[in-house]
């Protein structure tokens, strides 16, 4: 590890809760998009978990670059512990969507946040992974849109969930917001709003008034 | 779940740029939104350089086909 660099291993670990969180999406939009609603969203379930695992071994391997390790790259068996005990415990659809879009939604808004700081090494890091995660944010606001507008328990269902996510969400992202290392280091912009801007996400689905953030 | 009111879009795409712009099939999707998302992961076989969907109730026919069976005199709606 690089000594002179102090907000190296607040990057690393804000990295790996990423990495962690798209590791196990990635087996749950397979395990448990497998039997979605219809054709089309399984398919595309089937396609964003290759897209989440992907992103995952990046981060993996970016967080290996920044310990300074040399070599070849560790296999990847299992997250490092730090992923959402919301997203571990997905096992329908409702919950698989509500952890979706809320973990997409604050992952972009921590990349993007990242992207804004212009840091040399992180910016050619992120760029693709973004572009790519687009269609995942789409879909997951697509769908949870459609959720909230369901009929008879799927809303309050949907809602009960989203609440128990964005909570947990929520406290991550003050926690990261609150890290005067990673603006010290220059990976944020000074005085970055990550929680403000989450806020103002939720209000796309209409969920600012279900959701009850702190 | 109950079965929400889905719609078909039809799909074209286009290889090359200037080449023939093809349709390559069709997606249900609850809108537009999830119809590009659906679209794009379903129809990954090409990189292609031109996608659009179409939801099949907008298409403005000029000629349609008959049905194999219609009636005789039924009119095309």
């Amino acid at each position: 590890m690089n000594e002179k660099q102090p907000g190296v291993h607040a990057l690393i670990e804000l990295l790996e809760t990423i990495a962690d969180n798209k590791y196990v999406l990635g087996d749950r939009l397979v395990e448990v998009g497998v039997s979605g609603p219809n054709l089309e969203a399984t398919l595309a379930s089937i396609a964003m978990a290759q897209g989440e695992l992907g992103h995952a071994r990046l981060l993996y391997n970016w967080c290996f670059d920044l310990r300074g390790l040399q070599g070849k790259k560790a296999e990847i068996y299992g997250q490092t512990g730090k992923a959402f005990t919301e997203v571990i415990g997905v096992n329908n659809w409702i919950t698989l969507i509500a952890a979706l879009y809320t973990t997409n939604v604050a992952i972009d808004i921590v990349l993007q946040s990242l992207l804004e700081s212009n840091h040399p090494a992180v910016v050619s890091r992120i760029q693709k992974l973004m572009r790519e995660q687009q269609d995942h944010l789409i879909y997951a606001k697509s769908w949870a849109y459609e959720l909230r507008n369901e009929q008879g328990a799927i809303p309050r269902r949907f809602e009960q969930a989203l609440n128990r996510m964005v909570s947990e969400v929520y406290t991550w992202l003050e926690k990261v917001e609150q890290k005067a290392e990673l603006q010290a280091s220059g990976y944020f912009p000074a005085h970055v709003k990550l929680t403000a801007r989450f806020k103002e996400q939720l209000k796309e689905i209409a969920a600012q008034s279900l959701v009850q953030v702190k | 779940m109950a079965a929400k009111q889905r719609k078909t879009f039809d799909i074209f795409a286009r290889i090359k740029r200037g080449g023939e712009l093809i349709h390559i099939g069709t997606v249900e999707a609850e809108n537009e939104k999830l119809a590009k998302v659906y679209a794009s992961f379903t129809y990954d076989e090409e990189d292609w350089s031109e996608m659009i969907v179409v939801d099949r109730s907008q298409f403005v026919w000029v000629k349609k086909p008959h049905g194999l069976f219609a009636q005789k005199g039924e009119r095309v709606r």
